[in-house]
């Protein structure tokens, strides 16, 4: 084997060779952020109509038109649910990132911890001065440290889709508590074609959505409103937990393949008429109403049964997110104004059919949202709604406890591997305990 | 009583042709099922029992990816960068190979062991730095930035088969061209390239297929509808929860048809080449 002898110029010739190609583009990019020019970037996630997705748009250009800016100085994009959290990572370590975007939930706080936010309180702050005010519980998910780092857009609430026609066929009022929810459920299933609840039990988000919404209804929840205590294993929980045990188990009036479902699987199982009642987000609704009238006709959405401890709803928060890195703010800020105007946002939230339910209080006078039965629930959902991670914010620690699957992975324990729900329980509590301890180390 | 070699061979045909046709199936059943899909109304796509023909066959799904959608601006974008990056490919690919396979050259070896390398690194570690400099040079939501970054996974794949293919070109014919008053350059153009056909052709799908299925890159370096391209504009068929299925299957039904075109016009170079690369590789 030859030897090969290195001076020490060659060295440090080499080593700088590799300096300089390892951090060129942080360099660059560090002289393109500055040199950007004035322009106005908008990601928008689609809605469900075309027609909100167009208002939308021209709003964005009529702002821009009143804030000088040029056809050409304005990028509206449109930016899919799927691989969004990669693209926005990537701009943001690329120091570009759009200057407003809409981000869900726990997403804001996230965001916000990371110091990526413009502190938008002031904004918030001028839609709570308008007449009646805005719901407080769209507030949780876009204050972090006691300053909004979002402007709420809609709440997303969790309403019971329910096949009316079938309580009508069978005689049967809305149930008004679980037991009677199961009864009513055994009455006007029949497996394999129609089962009663198509309760999501996969492991999935909306799995966390569906169980902790009933365990509420028992006492229960995952952690308290200091956002450190976790209290997932109590006995409350457990009662929740046996509750659905019991659907799935005794009563059959959950499917069997509710254990393999993805998020779409309950609305899958409501669009093909397989399940009389699902607890989901109005996308089903809105779903419904292009295609599916007639079905959409037979549909009620209904607050959840009450348990012992009542009725509780679960809601979430769209919000919008202004970026600090982008160089002009102040267009930012214009931008998340002018879509907050009472007159435009509810033109938007209108277009949607009832996808969206306005942060704005007075605007549910408004005749549309009197136009139908199935809104009727909406402003009480509004008004007492919890997000997931009740009594605890939505906080990181409580996105991560969602986007782990750590509750599905406990339901499951007692449904797939026999677990008493109290062991699954404890070990469930264990995990999100790590979560959260982890989170407040950061 | 000994079976005869003619009754083997029957038997390994008949094994042969059972195996063949289970893989038929296997590849043709999810197109057929996506165009049946596209071809059923909503109410029969959710319906209870899953339909394999359609009862009521519409084209409601194409209307809408036609008449509601810019896919044609997908299509269109799609080839742009699909063909570009196919072509870039190839003339770096080959220039980088013959260089490799017949010059010597120092640190040679290392540079050949590095293309390896570098079509190994997946590009979800790689999409944040690439962004970022595309950013820096203002090539994000360009038709250039994903051709570029496309580029960096095809050429040095190109490159390794074709250095592979090139090597077992005899020598002879090289040197008889430079000798008859070829440059290196017409050498490779009038001599080595007719002859590797078969290795263009693979290497010519290949980079052909991975720009035009990406998706990573393509949804990360693309925002406007100008420049994206179909793979990301099928996921704008899915909004929150609930899929639409009818413009989803055509849109996916229609977008892998280029790709099947490709392949039958280089369907005989392609086969041989993927042949002889793996042995000569």
């Amino acid at each position: 084997m030859t030897k090969t002898n290195v001076t020490r110029r060659q060295m440090l010739k080499t080593a700088a060779a590799a300096s300089l190609a390892t951090t060129g583009p942080w360099w660059l990019v560090r002289g393109s952020h500055a040199a950007r020019a004035k322009k106005l970037v908008f990601w928008q996630l689609p809605n469900f109509t075309p027609l909100a997705d167009q208002l939308q748009k021209e709003q964005v250009y009529e702002f821009a038109k009143s804030a000088g800016l040029k056809e050409s100085e304005v990028e509206y994009a449109t930016v899919a649910n799927e691989g969004f959290a990669e693209k926005l990572a990537a701009a943001l370590e690329a120091g570009n990132p759009p200057d407003v975007a809409r981000l869900y939930e726990s997403n804001v706080q996230f965001y916000a911890a990371q110091g990526h936010l413009l502190d938008v309180t002031d904004l918030v702050d001028k839609m709570r001065r308008e007449p009646k005010g805005i719901f407080d519980s769209s507030l949780t998910a876009v204050r972090y440290n006691g300053r909004a780092y979002g402007v709420p857009l809609a709440v997303n609430p969790w309403p019971v889709h329910a096949r009316i026609d079938l309580l009508e066929q069978h005689k049967l009022d809305y149930p008004k508590t679980w037991d009677e929810f199961i009864e009513t459920c055994k009455k006007i299933q029949s497996p394999p074609r129609l089962f009663g609840f198509g309760m999501c039990l996969g492991l999935v988000e909306d799995t966390t959505d569906n169980v902790m919404n009933l365990l509420w209804c028992y006492g229960g929840k995952m952690v308290e409103a200091d956002n450190k205590t976790v209290v997932m294993n109590s006995p409350e929980n457990a009662a929740g937990v046996k509750v659905i045990e019991a659907m799935f188990r005794t009563h059959k009036i959950i499917p069997q393949g509710t254990i393999g479902w993805d998020n779409s699987g309950n609305n899958k199982a409501y669009q093909s008429r397989q399940a009389a009642f699902v607890m989901n987000p109005t996308s089903i609704y809105a779903y419904l109403n292009q295609s599916d009238p007639d079905l959409q006709k037979r549909t009620g959405l209904f607050p959840v049964p009450a348990g012992p401890k009542g009725t509780i709803n679960l809601i979430d928060t769209w919000a919008f997110g202004a970026f600090k890195q982008n160089p002009y703010p102040e267009l930012a800020r214009g931008l998340i104004s002018h879509f907050m105007q009472p007159a435009n946002y509810d033109k938007i939230i209108q277009s949607t059919g009832g996808r969206w339910v306005p942060v704005y209080k007075r605007l549910f006078d408004s005749p549309f949202w009197k136009s139908k039965p199935e809104f009727k629930h909406f402003v009480s959902m509004a008004e007492t709604g919890r997000p997931v991670s009740y009594a605890g914010s939505p906080t990181p620690a409580a996105g991560e406890v969602l986007n782990t699957h750590v509750i599905p992975k406990m339901i499951q324990r007692v449904l797939v591997d026999n677990w008493e729900p109290p062991r699954a329980l404890e070990e469930c509590h264990r995990r999100i305990e790590e979560v959260y301890a982890r989170n407040l180390k950061l | 009583m000994p079976r005869t070699t003619s009754g083997t061979r029957r038997l390994f045909r008949w094994i042969g042709n059972g195996l063949l046709l289970v893989m038929l199936v296997w590849t043709l059943v999810p197109f057929y099922w996506m165009i049946a899909t596209s071809l059923k109304a909503d109410r029969e796509i959710y319906g209870f029992e899953a339909t394999l023909v359609p009862h009521h066959p519409t084209l409601a799904a194409y209307v809408r990816l036609f008449q509601q959608t810019p896919f044609l601006k997908y299509v269109r974008n799609s080839t742009i960068i699909a063909v570009s990056t196919t072509a870039v490919s190839l003339v770096f690919g080959c220039l980088g190979a013959y260089a490799l396979a017949r010059l010597r050259f120092r640190g040679r070896r290392l540079i050949a062991r590095g293309l390896v390398f570098t079509y190994l690194v997946p590009p979800s570690l790689l999409f944040i730095p690439l962004f970022a400099m595309m950013s820096a040079l203002s090539l994000v939501d360009t038709h250039q930035g994903l051709i570029l970054a496309y580029l960096g996974f095809t050429v040095p794949f190109c490159t390794w088969l074709l250095m592979g293919y090139f090597r077992s070109v005899p020598l002879e014919l090289e040197e008889a061209a430079l000798v008859d008053g070829c440059t290196r350059l017409g050498a490779l153009i009038r001599v080595v390239l007719p002859m590797s056909l078969p290795a263009l052709a693979v290497v010519a799908f290949f980079s052909f297929t991975q720009a035009w299925n990406e998706f990573l890159y393509a949804n990360v370096f693309v925002n406007s509808v100008e420049v994206r391209t179909i793979t990301t504009g099928l996921t704008l068929f899915i909004v929150e929860d609930v899929f639409f299925w009818g413009p989803m299957m055509g849109a996916a039904f229609l977008s892998a048809l280029p790709p099947l075109v490709v392949y039958l016009v280089f369907q005989r170079w392609v086969v041989k080449g993927l042949t002889l690369g793996a042995v000569k590789g």
